[in-house]
């Protein structure tokens, strides 16, 4: 899979090596602001309060 | 030469097994992927979601020193709004990461940011049972270290108008055989309290379902005691243990002074904050 999407970045080696450190920061960024929010309350910690 | 015009067949073996390769290797790396993403996820929730929060208390905190310059301490302190800050929280033995400022309501989105306030229990200083809600980790954690709290610990409270020094009550194994003769000086005036409220203790841990805990008499049915009967409680609630939402903790405190602000005088503050 990594291999495969290593072989379709375009340029040369550095190009391509910038662009795979975007595509994993951009990753990591869907991750942290988008998704992981929100799953979090569908998940079953961090309710502090009483029911 | 090639001849063009041979059947397609089947691929010779070392290619079948490339492509064998080539899914196992998919398959291994979509696991170790799924790995990176549970590890960020750790990540999130303990460190991410603080800087988040870090920035709603910040907020919280500016609005309410706005609100609160508008006030005059001879006046009575303003009523809470949803989701707006109206006390600072001080928890002199948990040192860093206190003041909190506390805000009304206990929805997830108040608690992000920050300690919340069970709406409709008592205000700070009033007889019942002020009680708040905190994260025990993630968001900041404001109440991440309740377990350190021990009996006779300062939990002090800032209003527009006054400051209210509570003082956790004695813990479960200490009440019975307490004696307000020998305690330290540090513990005047919380002693167990006896009465209804001779099984409220410091500290104890119970099933999310126990909201008997923050009634105005923690654990006796509402309107069983009479208001000028009750004393001036505070309690903590967070989750337990430390990750898990399985159970909760409850910090139990009684109010033991009071000291009103002065206008003139604005850096006068409690000697209860310096330990």
């Amino acid at each position: 899979m990594y291999a495969w999407i290593w072989r379709q970045l375009p340029g040369p080696l550095a190009v391509r090596a910038v662009t795979a450190l975007l595509l994993v920061v951009g990753v990591i960024a869907l991750l942290l602001f988008v998704i992981f929010p929100a799953v979090e309350p569908l998940l079953p910690f961090g309710d502090p309060t009483l029911e | 030469m090639v001849s063009l015009d041979t059947p397609p067949q089947a691929p010779p073996p070392e290619r079948r097994s490339g492509r064998l390769r080539a899914v196992l290797r998919g398959f291994g790396e979509g696991l170790i992927t799924l790995g990176l993403v549970v590890l960020l996820f750790v990540f999130y929730e303990v460190q991410v979601t603080s800087w988040f929060s870090a920035r709603q208390q910040a907020d919280a905190t500016q609005r309410l020193r706005d609100r609160w310059r508008e006030v005059s301490p001879e006046a009575r302190a303003p009523d809470p709004i949803p989701g707006r800050g109206f006390a600072r929280l001080y928890v002199p033995a948990l040192g860093s990461g206190f003041p909190f400022t506390v805000l009304e309501g206990t929805d997830q989105e108040t608690l992000a940011a920050g300690p919340g306030h069970y709406t409709g229990t008592a205000l700070p200083g009033e007889r019942g049972n002020f009680a708040l809600a905190g994260h025990r980790s993630g968001r900041m954690a404001p109440f991440g270290d309740l377990d350190r709290l021990d009996s006779c610990d300062a939990v002090v409270v800032e209003t527009a108008t006054e400051w209210y020094v509570y003082r956790v009550l004695p813990l479960r194994d200490e009440a019975a055989d307490w004696d307000p003769e020998t305690a330290p000086e540090r513990c005047a005036g919380a002693a167990p309290i006896g009465g209804p409220y001779r099984e409220v203790f410091g500290r104890s841990i119970v099933e999310p379902q126990r909201r008997e805990v923050i009634h105005p008499v923690p654990g006796v049915p509402r309107g069983t005691v009479p208001e000028q009967w009750r004393s001036r409680l505070i309690t903590l609630t967070t989750c337990h243990p430390r990750y898990s939402a399985e159970k909760r903790m409850i910090v139990h405190g009684v109010l033991t002074k009071r000291y009103p602000k002065v206008a003139e005088r604005p850096d006068l503050r409690p000697p209860e904050l310096d330990g």
